[in-house]
C-alpha cells in the first residue's frame, strides 16, 4: 500500500498499518507485563477445584473466540478505514446501496456462534449446579452480615456443631455444600480459586458448592456493595488434610488453655468490656441467639451479630481477613476499631467507645489481658 | 444617557433569560438540553476522577469510604440519567423535525416541560451534596441497602424522587416525538426513506415509553417504604428484595439500549456522509435496531444471574443475551461495508464515528462473555464489568455522541469547529479512553470487585490501578481541548456555510443555523438521502449546487407561541418534590409543602389546557 510522502492524512500518527500492529503488540505486551503476577490472590486464572476450574475453562475458550473475531473484524475495518481513504480528483464512489446474500450470511454466522456458545454454557451451568452424586458434601451455612462472614457447620464431624468466622476450614478433595443467605444486606460469597460467586440475598437460601483440589489458603471476598465497607469485607477458605480438619473440629470450644492475664482478659470480656453482648466465645452460636442479636439491632438497640470468636487463635487473619492476627494488631483494633476499619458497628454500639476520642474506656493492660484471652481461643 | 443605555440592555438580558425560560422553539430546547448535560458530563467526570485518585495506589486515604461509595453512586446516576439520555435528548429536540422537514415537534410546550423537569432532577438531586446527604446506594441501588436502617441519612430519597422526575420528563418527551415522528414527516418521507438517526430515535421513545412505568413503580415503591412504612422490599416484614431488582431490569436493561442506539443512529449518518456513498444495508440496520428494541426486553435478568433464580432462569436468560449480540454485531459488518468502496474523508465527526466502531466491537465482545452464565459467576460485580459498562457507554455512545456534536455543530451555530483541535481531542480521547478502560478487564479477571474505596497491594492490582489512573489524566487534557476549541469556535470560528460536509440530510437544506421556522419551503421527499439526490441531479443537469432555503420574514409563519405554564408546571413539580424532603407537623399534614407543589402543578396544567396555542387570531 503505497502512502504519498506529501499527503498529511489525519491518521499521522500511523505510519502504516504495519506499524499499527507492532504498536499495538507492543502496548499489550505492555500492559500484559504490568498486570501479570503469578501470585494473583484472588485470580481467576487460577483453579484450585472442579466448579472454578470449569469456569476457567470456559472463559480460556472465550478469550480466544473474542480475540480472534476481535483480530477479524478490527483488521477488516481498518484496512478498509485506510484504504478508502479519499483520493485528491477522484470521483464519486460507486453507490452500493448493500448485498443482501452477504449480509444474510453474516447474519447466520453469528446466530450460529453465539448459539453454540449459549449451548456449552447450559451444560456447563446445570453440570456445576450440584456436587457430584455420590458424594457426601460438608455442609455449612454462610451468613452475611455488614461486614463480615460468619460460618455455621451444622454437623463438622462426628454430630457436632461450629459457628466461626471469616475463615472457612474445610477438608481437602471433600465437596463443600454452602447455604448462602444473610441477615442484612445483600452480599455475595466470592472465592475466585474454587468457585464463581453467589449472591448472599436476605429471604433466600442460596446454594454454591465446590472443592479444594489441594491444600491451601484460598482469598475471597464480598462482590456485592453492602455498604460503607464492603471494601474491607474479606475471607478465606483455608483448605487442610482431613486429619487437620478433624483435629481443628475436635479442639472447638473445648475449654482453651488461660493464662493468669488470659483469665483476666476473659473478666474483661464477659464484664466490663462487654465484648460477649455481641460476640461468643465459648461454642456455636445458636440460631435463637444471633436473631436476638439482628433483632436488636434493627430495633435501634446497641447490640448487633458478631463473628463468633470460640476458635479466633486458629485463624490468620480478622475483622474480615483485614490484618493479620498479630497481638499488635488486636491491641491497635481494641483500642480503635474505628482507625482501622471505620464507620464499623462494634465502634458505633458498644458503650466502651462511647468516649470523647472514640478510644476504648479500657487500661491498657486491661486490653493486652484482652489480648491474651483471644490469642488463647483455640 | 449611559443610564439609559444599560438599563435596555439590563431589560434586553432580561428579555433574553425570559424567551429561554418561555421557549418552545425544539432548536432552543435542544441547545438546553445539550448545554446542561454536557455540564452534568463534566461533573460525573470530576466524580470518577475522584474516584481514579482514590485508587491510583492501594490504602490511600483521600477521601473516606463513604464519600467514595457517594461518588460511585453519583457517577454511575449522572452519567446514565443526567448526562447520556440528555445529550441524546438534545440530538432527538434539535435534529428530529429538521431532519423529517417539520416545522418543531407535535407538543411544542410540552417539549419544553420535559426540559424543565430534567433541569429540576438533576437540581433536586445534587441538592444532596449542598445539604450533606448525597445519595450512596450505588446507581442501582439494591434494596435492603437502599431502604431504613441501612440507608439512614435523606440521600436514597434525594435519588429515588430525583429520578422520578427525570422519569416524568423523559416518559412525556417519548411521546412527544413518537406523534412527532409518525405524524410530521414530510411529504414523500415514507418510513423507510427516514435517517437511520431518526429510526433508532424512534425505537428509542417508544422503548421509554414502556420502560418508564416500571422503574417509576419501583421508585415509587422505594420511596413509599422509606417515607410511608410500607415494606416492598423490606425483608425482616415480608418483602422481597428481589422485586426491586426485577423492576430496576426490567427498565434498565432497556435503558442501556436506550443510551446506545441514539448513538448508533448518529453515526449510522456520519458514515455515509464522509464515505460519499449510502449506508450499506439500511433495511438490516433499521430491522436490527428494531430487534434490538424488541428483544431487550427479554434479557433483562442477565444482571442477575448471580441473585440465585435457579438454573432454569439463568439459563433463558443466557440464550437471549446470546442472541441479542446477533442484531448488534450485525450493525458493525454494515458500518464497515460502508466504509468499504468509499471515498472517505477523515473529519473529526467521521474519526469519532470509526472510533465508535472500534471500541464497541470490543465491548460487545466482552458483553457476549458476560452471556455465558457459569462463567459469568466469576465476572460479576468486577472491573470486568466495569471494563465492558466503559468500552460500550464511553467508546460507544460518548464517542458517537461526540461524532454528531461535530456534525451538527455548524449547522447549529453557523461556525465550524477547528479541525486539528477536533484531531488533538479526538486521538488523546482515544488514547486516554483504552488506556484507563483496558487494564479494568485484567483487574476483573484477576478478582478485583467493583465499588471498594481500597485495596491492598498484596493482591497483585496496583500497576493496572496506577495506569488507569494516568488514562484518567489524558482524558481530561482531551476534555479541556474540546472546551476550549467549542469556546475559540464559537467566537471566531470559520463560518460553516448551509452544507459544509456535502451530507445527504434535508437539515442541510437550510442556513446555518436555522431560522426560527425552519424550512420555508416544505420539502418534498424523493429517496432516502434526498438532498445527495437534489445535489446530484444539478450536477448531472450541469446547473449550480442549490443553496440554503430562502429566508422569509418569521411574522409571516405560523408557529406557537412562547409559553412560561411548562416551566411553571416544572417549578411546581420541583416543590412538590421537594415537600416530601421536608417534614413539618402541621395539624395532621405531614408535608404541606408537597401539596402546595401539588397544586401548582394542578393550576399548571390546566392554565396550559386553556391557553390558546397562538395569540394571533388572524392567519
Amino acid at each position: 500500500m503505497k502512502i504519498k510522502h506529501k499527503q498529511v492524512h489525519p491518521l499521522k500518527f500511523i505510519k502504516s498499518p504495519k506499524a499499527l500492529i507492532y504498536n499495538g503488540l507492543l502496548f499489550v505486551i505492555i500492559l500484559a507485563s504490568l498486570g501479570c503476577s503469578s501470585d494473583g490472590r484472588m485470580t481467576t486464572f487460577e483453579s484450585f477445584g472442579p466448579v472454578a476450574e470449569v469456569q476457567g475453562l470456559l472463559f480460556d475458550v472465550l478469550i480466544w473466540v473474542m480475540a480472534i473475531v476481535f483480530v477479524l473484524v478490527e483488521f477488516v475495518l481498518i484496512y478498509a478505514a485506510i484504504k478508502y481513504r479519499h483520493k485528491p480528483g477522484a470521483p464519486l464512489p460507486k453507490q452500493t446501496h448493500g448485498n443482501t446474500a452477504l449480509e444474510i450470511t453474516w447474519t447466520i454466522i453469528p446466530t450460529i456462534l453465539v448459539l453454540g456458545l449459549g449451548m456449552w454454557s447450559l451444560q456447563v451451568l446445570w453440570q456445576i449446579q450440584e456436587p457430584p452424586k455420590g458424594s457426601e458434601p460438608l455442609e455449612i451455612v454462610a451468613t452475611g452480615h455488614q461486614w463480615w462472614f460468619e460460618f455455621n457447620y451444622p454437623d463438622a464431624a462426628n454430630g457436632k456443631a461450629i459457628t466461626t468466622a471469616n475463615e472457612l476450614k474445610i477438608p481437602v478433595n471433600r465437596p463443600v455444600s454452602l447455604i448462602l443467605r444473610s441477615d442484612d444486606v445483600i452480599h455475595s460469597f466470592w472465592v475466585p480459586k474454587l468457585a464463581g460467586k453467589q449472591d448472599m440475598v436476605p429471604t433466600r437460601n442460596n446454594p454454591l458448592w465446590f472443592m479444594a483440589e489441594e491444600e491451601g489458603y484460598y482469598y475471597g471476598q464480598c462482590a456485592e456493595y453492602c455498604g460503607t465497607q464492603h471494601a474491607l469485607m474479606k475471607m478465606a477458605v483455608k483448605a487442610v488434610s482431613e486429619e487437620e480438619y478433624l483435629a481443628w473440629v475436635e479442639g472447638y470450644g473445648e475449654k482453651p488453655y488461660l493464662s493468669e492475664e488470659a483469665q483476666q482478659g476473659q473478666q474483661v470480656f464477659n464484664g466490663k468490656g462487654q465484648c460477649i453482648t455481641c460476640h461468643t466465645s465459648s461454642g456455636p452460636d445458636s440460631e435463637a441467639l444471633v436473631q436476638a442479636r439482628v433483632n436488636g439491632f434493627l430495633s435501634g438497640a446497641a447490640i448487633a451479630a458478631g463473628p463468633n470468636l470460640t476458635d479466633l487463635a486458629t485463624r490468620d487473619k480478622f475483622a474480615a481477613g483485614i490484618y493479620d492476627r498479630t497481638s499488635e494488631n488486636l491491641k491497635d483494633w481494641i483500642t480503635n476499631p474505628n482507625e482501622l476499619k471505620s464507620g464499623n458497628y462494634m465502634y458505633k454500639l458498644a458503650q466502651i467507645y462511647k468516649t470523647e476520642d472514640g478510644v476504648a474506656n479500657l487500661t491498657e493492660s486491661e486490653i493486652e489481658a484482652l489480648v491474651e484471652y483471644l490469642q488463647s481461643l483455640k | 444617557m449611559a443610564t439609559v443605555a444599560s438599563k435596555q440592555s439590563q431589560n434586553s438580558m432580561l428579555s433574553n433569560i425570559w424567551g429561554w425560560i418561555t421557549t418552545v422553539d425544539h432548536k432552543r430546547i435542544g441547545i438546553l438540553y445539550g448545554v446542561t448535560a454536557f455540564v452534568m458530563f463534566l461533573v460525573a467526570g470530576i466524580e470518577a476522577g475522584i474516584m481514579r485518585w482514590q485508587l491510583s495506589m492501594p490504602g490511600l486515604d483521600v477521601v473516606s469510604p463513604d464519600v467514595y461509595n457517594q461518588m460511585f453512586t453519583m457517577h454511575g446516576t449522572t452519567m446514565v440519567f443526567f448526562a447520556i439520555m440528555p445529550l441524546n435528548a438534545a440530538f432527538f429536540n434539535y435534529i428530529i423535525p429538521l431532519a423529517i422537514g417539520a416545522r418543531d415537534v407535535a407538543f411544542p410546550r410540552l417539549n419544553a416541560f420535559s426540559y424543565w423537569t430534567f433541569l429540576a432532577a438533576v437540581l433536586f438531586m445534587n441538592f444532596g451534596f449542598v445539604v450533606g446527604a448525597v445519595p450512596d446506594g450505588g446507581w442501582f441501588a439494591y434494596a435492603p441497602l437502599s431502604e431504613q436502617p441501612y440507608s439512614t441519612n435523606q440521600g436514597m430519597e434525594f435519588w429515588s424522587i430525583g429520578l422520578m422526575l427525570a422519569a416524568v420528563s423523559s416518559a412525556v418527551a417519548g411521546l412527544n416525538f413518537i406523534v412527532t415522528i409518525v405524524n410530521l414527516r414530510a411529504p414523500g418521507m415514507s418510513l423507510m426513506r427516514m435517517p437511520v438517526f431518526i429510526w433508532m430515535s424512534f425505537v428509542v421513545q417508544i422503548l421509554l415509553a414502556f420502560a418508564i412505568p416500571v422503574i417509576a413503580v419501583g421508585l415509587i415503591e422505594l420511596t413509599m417504604d422509606r417515607l410511608f412504612g410500607t415494606v416492598f422490599f423490606k425483608p425482616s416484614a415480608g418483602g422481597d428484595p428481589i422485586l426491586w431488582q426485577h423492576l430496576f431490569w426490567i427498565f434498565g436493561h432497556p435503558e442501556v439500549y436506550i443510551l446506545i442506539l441514539p448513538p448508533m443512529g448518529i453515526i449510522s449518518d456520519v458514515l455515509p456522509a464522509f464515505s460519499k456513498k449510502p449506508l450499506f444495508g439500511y433495511p438490516f440496520i433499521v430491522f436490527s435496531g428494531i430487534a434490538i428494541g424488541l428483544m431487550g426486553w427479554a434479557v433483562w435478568s442477565h444482571h442477575m444471574f448471580t441473585v440465585g433464580l435457579g438454573p432454569i432462569a439463568v439459563s433463558v436468560f443466557t440464550i437471549t443475551t446470546m442472541l441479542i449480540a446477533v442484531p448488534t454485531g450485525v450493525k458493525i459488518f454494515n458500518w464497515i461495508g460502508t466504509l468499504w468502496g468509499g471515498s472517505i474523508e477523515y473529519k473529526t465527526p467521521m474519526l469519532f464515528a470509526v472510533g465508535f466502531i472500534a471500541m464497541f466491537i470490543i465491548g460487545g465482545l466482552s458483553g457476549v462473555s458476560h452471556a455465558v452464565a457459569p462463567s459469568d459467576y466469576q465476572q460479576q460485580d468486577t472491573y470486568y464489568i466495569i471494563a465492558h459498562i466503559h468500552y460500550v457507554l464511553f467508546g460507544g455512545a460518548i464517542l458517537g455522541i461526540f461524532s454528531g456534536i461535530y456534525f451538527w455543530f455548524p449547522k447549529v451555530t453557523g461556525k465550524l469547529l477547528n479541525e486539528k483541535l477536533g484531531k488533538y481531542h479526538f486521538w488523546i480521547t482515544f488514547v486516554g479512553m483504552n488506556l484507563t478502560f483496558f487494564p479494568m478487564h485484567y483487574l476483573g479477571m484477576n478478582g478485583m470487585p467493583r465499588r471498594i474505596y481500597t485495596y491492598a497491594t498484596e493482591y497483585g492490582w496496583d500497576n493496572l490501578n496506577a495506569l488507569s489512573s494516568f488514562g484518567y489524566v489524558i482524558l481530561f487534557i482531551a476534555m479541556v481541548i474540546f472546551i476550549v476549541n467549542v469556546i475559540t469556535s464559537l467566537k471566531s470560528g470559520e463560518d460553516a456555510g448551509h452544507d459544509p460536509w456535502n451530507a445527504p440530510g434535508l437539515e442541510w437544506t437550510i442556513a446555518s443555523p436555522p431560522p426560527v421556522y425552519n424550512f420555508s419551503d416544505l420539502p418534498v421527499v424523493e429517496g432516502r438521502d434526498p438532498y445527495w439526490i437534489i445535489k446530484r441531479r444539478a450536477i448531472a443537469e450541469g446547473k449550480e449546487l442549490p443553496g440554503p432555503q430562502a429566508l422569509v420574514d418569521p411574522s409571516t409563519v405560523h408557529l406557537p407561541d412562547p409559553s412560561y405554564w411548562p416551566a411553571f408546571t416544572s417549578l411546581g413539580l420541583l416543590i412538590f418534590a421537594t415537600g416530601f424532603m421536608i417534614e413539618i407537623p402541621v395539624w395532621f399534614v405531614k408535608y404541606p409543602i408537597a401539596i402546595v407543589g401539588g397544586l401548582l402543578v394542578f393550576v399548571g396544567i390546566l392554565a396550559w389546557s386553556n391557553e390558546p396555542i397562538t395569540r394571533e387570531k388572524n392567519h
